[in-house]
């Protein structure tokens, strides 16, 4: 039983680093905590799902759609809402609650347009195939969430790391007065940040709604809830921290179910965070953030 | 500009047409339109638009034609609360049907029954709501009036000799319907192996599943709304559990197997109403719904629908004065005798038995079918 | 006068959710006014919610002392966690708050007192429109005296700079724990009078979404002033029953006025220096 749980635990960590993933990308850089990146998420799988069932594409063509209608809308947001309170100076919270705004919206106009019934990926465009480990059941699916995340995490980091692009985000991230002074594009790259950031968002909603076959409009909400456990464990802004929280909230989550009780899940994740930030101001794996907008 | 559904305004229209005979019976619809419950409140609201078109079609009740007016009170209880004032005090229906929710009914079925007017809930399943008052009715039938027999028969069929139980910890409908089944688990002495929970939103449930396999159950008991019973189905069926699944009320939809396909053989289900019910009555009103809105109707859907039949039912019994606290009056009075046999089968009134023994509302009496899941879909148990 | 029954049997639920939101962005906003993030103030008005409506259903204690009580169990809980919370500061503050709040939802979920997700139905119907009314103004003229005051200052030294308060002599932490606990006060009471016009309570009521409602409400009307977030919660209250002739676009619509508020508005909507300036030059018109 505890290998299978492990294993529940690495998919379950995976979904939740790669949801937080997007979501860090744009308080490093935007330092704007974007809550309607759960409506962004939610939008993926239905775009994915809409290519697969109306235009019969096939999982990995609906998969790079799903990532440029979620970028798109990223940008979207960006360009037209962001942006003019980064213009206006607006204080720190107001752009918060604009994003609020913004997932209220896209939560009912995919509503409007898919209805508030659960829907599924047609049973033909799942990857099939599952196989037996000793005891433990694995599905092709869950190598696939677990490979994803990892890939893009890696991806991710690389860049940050290693291209002059990566060094201009850290800039920004730092002081995006010195980034500007510096001659950094930096407008140019907030737009690039909030399309990449809702495009990886997107692709975690695909690869969420295939893995648990039910794609609503109100799916994004309670992964919001996780996914601010898990940027916040794994401290602010900080991609591989995105990583460390996501699987820790995941296996913190599968254990307490596993050998507690199944009522403790998420009382466990939230008493956790709740005690982290007590000892650790700054998140568990965090440093100290102290910018301002 | 309106955005009123067509069906509506073409309800409207013909009232408007008869007008100048018979007086439109104008009856409030609250349901939760959008938010999470949209998904039941979208089907309920359907459902009486259908039925509304069909009275009206052949005539209406004694010549007046039914006249809803829908709201959406997005199953919160304020909405419900507001949406009751409004129907009751501004629109001066007649009677209310709805909320979606048993949560909002608690909130909003003591407006209507402080302003006498008759509420009548299609999906409110929780313990208590009958408790309110006399003006409380509903069609929707108690969990403790079904689980007994499906697990006593689930029981002879599969020699149980112990099982596993599953349910939505957070949810007032899933948690009550557990208590139901935990209830009925300890009269039947039917040992547990171990209890499992979740939450609204959860859509991984292979941390509890692995542990129910682990404890070795003969079958296993679900409390559950039918997304997460297919999602707990195909996810027990990923991790290696054969046995068969009993389930509550909350399974009682096409979606179940839309999605679980062939995870969900075997499955026990006792409700009052299943799509492949061949009595003409449900024939009917599954063609029609089709027809109407391109789509496999549900139980609430269904319910809804008898619901507004029977109250026409009643209607025909009522002179309608045109004062319409004394309608409202005689309305309530003429309910609890009003009988159907609609998409659910016979459809009777029982008075509530309340926990403090005043008198209280009035509760569904029907008899539960027993559905066995096979090929992907509900056929009636024959007890072979 | 007929019209006017009319009009308060259908709207007076609509009244009195305006004014028990309005008392929750006040308590929100006073402490924005200590520079202090917090979103535990859903989690509070729960507390008060169910300890007044078990203390009505249970123990028939007059409602005067359920609404004390109900504002006294919240404070209570802020004393006990305020010192080690309100070593965090920005959003960690706010995430920790948030986090405090989950666990007291799924507290009350999973006790039995509470009726756990069935919540407590049956709450007799005790709250009148001048009650609300009047711990509103109480409130407020409280609040109003309180900013003016020694208190009042520090609150503001702290939210400018907190280093030099400290630096000033001012007991930082104790001021903190003060706004802390006398926000969860007001949330609490807030919570008492809302369970007893509704009939029911759940612990849904109480979460991530309330508390994130409550701040909106503070920050749309603008926290400059005590006039911001009580116009910040009437809309918000208002709006969605504004709009309900749009039907399935109302929530659509709501999102969009949300955004489009914030954009034009970003200091919120009641900005009193702007709003001053536009009274002046109303005035300078005029002469």
């Amino acid at each position: 039983m505890l290998e299978q749980q492990l294993l529940n635990a690495l998919t379950l960590g995976s979904v939740y680093a790669l949801f937080a993933l997007g979501f860090t990308l744009v308080f490093g850089v935007l330092a704007v905590i974007n809550l309607s990146h759960g409506a962004v998420f939610m939008v993926g799988s239905y775009a994915a799902l809409a290519m697969v069932s109306h235009l019969n594409a096939p999982l990995w063509v609906a998969m790079l759609g799903a990532m440029v209608v979620s970028g798109t809308i990223g940008l979207l947001v960006d360009v037209l809402v962001l942006k003019p309170l980064r213009a206006r100076n607006a204080p720190h919270l107001i752009p918060m609650i604009a994003t609020i705004g913004v997932g209220i919206m896209l939560t009912s106009a995919a509503q409007g347009l898919f209805g508030a019934e659960v829907l599924r990926f047609p049973e033909d465009v799942m990857p099939a195939g599952e196989f037996m480990v000793g005891d433990v059941h694995v599905r092709a699916l869950e190598i696939a969430i677990v490979a994803i995340a990892f890939l893009l995490m890696a991806v991710l980091f690389t860049i940050l790391k290693r291209t002059q692009l990566g060094r201009a985000l850290r800039a920004i991230a730092e002081s995006p007065k010195a980034a500007y002074l510096l001659g950094i594009n930096v407008e140019g790259l907030f737009h690039i940040t909030s399309f990449v950031a809702a495009a990886l968002g997107g692709i975690a909603g695909v690869l969420i709604g295939l893995n648990f076959n039910a794609i609503t409009p109100f799916m994004g909400q309670p992964m919001l809830h996780k996914g601010i456990a898990v940027i916040i464990l794994g401290g602010m802004g900080d991609i591989r921290g995105a990583l460390i929280g996501g699987l820790f909230l995941g296996f913190a989550e599968v254990i307490s179910k596993a050998y507690l009780s199944s009522q403790m899940g998420d009382a466990v994740a939230f008493g956790l965070l709740f005690l982290i930030l007590l000892v650790r101001p700054s998140g568990l794996f965090g440093r100290k953030l102290e910018r301002k907008a | 500009m309106r955005f009123l559904p067509k069906s509506l305004v073409l309800v409207g229209a013909l009232a408007a047409a008869g007008l100048a005979q018979a007086a439109d019976i104008k009856i409030g619809v609250a349901a939760a339109l959008t938010g999470g419950a949209a998904q039941y409140g979208v089907a309920i609201r359907n459902g009486f638009q259908l039925a509304a078109d069909e009275i009206n079609a052949k005539g209406g009740v004694n010549g007046n034609k039914i006249q809803l007016v829908v709201e959406d009170e997005q199953g919160k209880k304020e909405e419900g609360i507001n949406v009751f004032k409004k129907l009751i005090f501004q629109d001066k229906v007649l009677m209310v049907f709805g909320p979606t929710l048993s949560n909002s009914m608690f909130a909003a079925g003591p407006v209507a029954n402080g302003a006498k007017t008759v509420v009548f809930g299609t999906s409110v399943t929780a313990n208590g709501i009958t408790d309110i008052g006399p003006y409380v009715f509903r069609n929707s039938v108690m969990e403790s009036d079904v689980l007994p027999v499906t697990v006593a028969t689930a029981t002879k069929h599969y020699k149980l000799k112990q099982v596993a139980v599953i349910y939505g910890n957070d949810d007032a409908f899933t948690k009550s319907g557990y208590d139901v089944f935990k209830k009925v688990l300890e009269d039947q002495k039917l040992p547990v192996t171990t209890t499992e929970t979740y939450v609204k939103g959860d859509v991984d449930f292979k941390a509890q599943l692995t542990k129910i396999k682990a404890s070795n159950p003969d079958a296993v008991i679900c409390s559950c709304l039918a997304e997460e019973a297919a999602n707990i189905m195909l996810q027990a069926r990923g991790l290696g559990i054969k046995v068969p699944f009993i389930g509550g009320n909350g399974f009682n939809s096409p979606k179940l197997f839309e999605i679980s396909k062939l995870a969900g053989e075997g499955t026990f289900v006792g409700s009052p109403w299943s799509n492949t019910n061949p009595a003409p009555a449900n024939k009917a009103f599954v063609a029609a719904y089709v027809k109407k809105y391109n789509a496999e109707p549900n139980q609430f859907a269904a319910q809804a629908f008898d619901a507004l039949h029977v109250a026409a039912a009643a209607l025909q019994e009522v002179k309608l004065s045109g004062d319409i606290a004394a309608d409202r009056e005689a309305l309530k009075n003429a309910l609890p005798k009003a009988t159907i046999n609609g998409a659910t089968g016979p459809f009777k009134f029982r008075p509530a038995v309340t926990k403090s023994g005043k008198p209280g509302g009035w509760d569904a009496d029907q008899k539960p079918f027993i559905y066995v899941v096979k090929g992907g879909k509900f056929t009636a148990f024959d007890g072979k | 006068m007929e019209w006017f029954n009319d009009f308060w049997s259908t709207y007076s639920t609509l009244v009195f959710s305006v004014g028990v939101h309005a008392l929750l962005a006040l308590s929100i906003w006073l402490t924005l006014s200590c520079g202090l993030l917090s979103l535990a103030n859903a989690a509070f008005m729960g507390v008060g919610a169910y300890v007044s409506a078990l203390l009505t259903l249970h123990l028939e204690w007059s409602f005067g002392s359920v609404l004390l009580a109900g504002g006294i169990a919240p404070t209570l809980v802020a004393l006990i966690i305020g010192a080690p919370v309100l070593r965090l500061s920005g959003v960690y503050l706010a995430m920790a708050t948030l986090a405090f709040g989950e666990v007291v939802r799924i507290t009350v979920l999973n006790l039995e007192i509470t009726g756990g997700p069935e919540g407590l139905n049956g709450i007799p119907l005790a709250t009148e429109g001048w009650h609300i009314a009047l711990i509103l103004a109480v409130t407020v003229y409280g609040l109003a005296r309180l900013r003016r005051s020694k208190v009042g200052r520090a609150f503001e030294a702290i939210k400018e700079d907190e280093v030099a308060a400290r630096l000033m002599g001012i007991n930082v932490d104790r001021y903190k724990l003060l706004a802390f606990s006398l926000g969860a006060f007001i949330a609490g009471v807030a919570g008492a009078l809302n369970a007893h016009f509704t009939f029911f309570i759940s612990p849904r009521e109480y979460g991530f979404e309330n508390a994130v409602d409550i701040l909106t409400m503070a920050v749309l009307g603008g926290t400059s002033s005590l006039i911001g977030p009580m116009l910040g919660s009437s809309i918000l209250t208002l709006l969605p029953e504004l709009l309900r002739s749009l039907q399935d676009f109302r929530s659509l619509v709501n999102g969009a006025v949300l955004v489009l508020v914030v954009l034009f508005l970003p200091k919120g909507l009641w900005e009193s220096r702007r709003i001053r300036a536009f009274f002046k030059r109303l005035k300078g018109g005029q002469a």
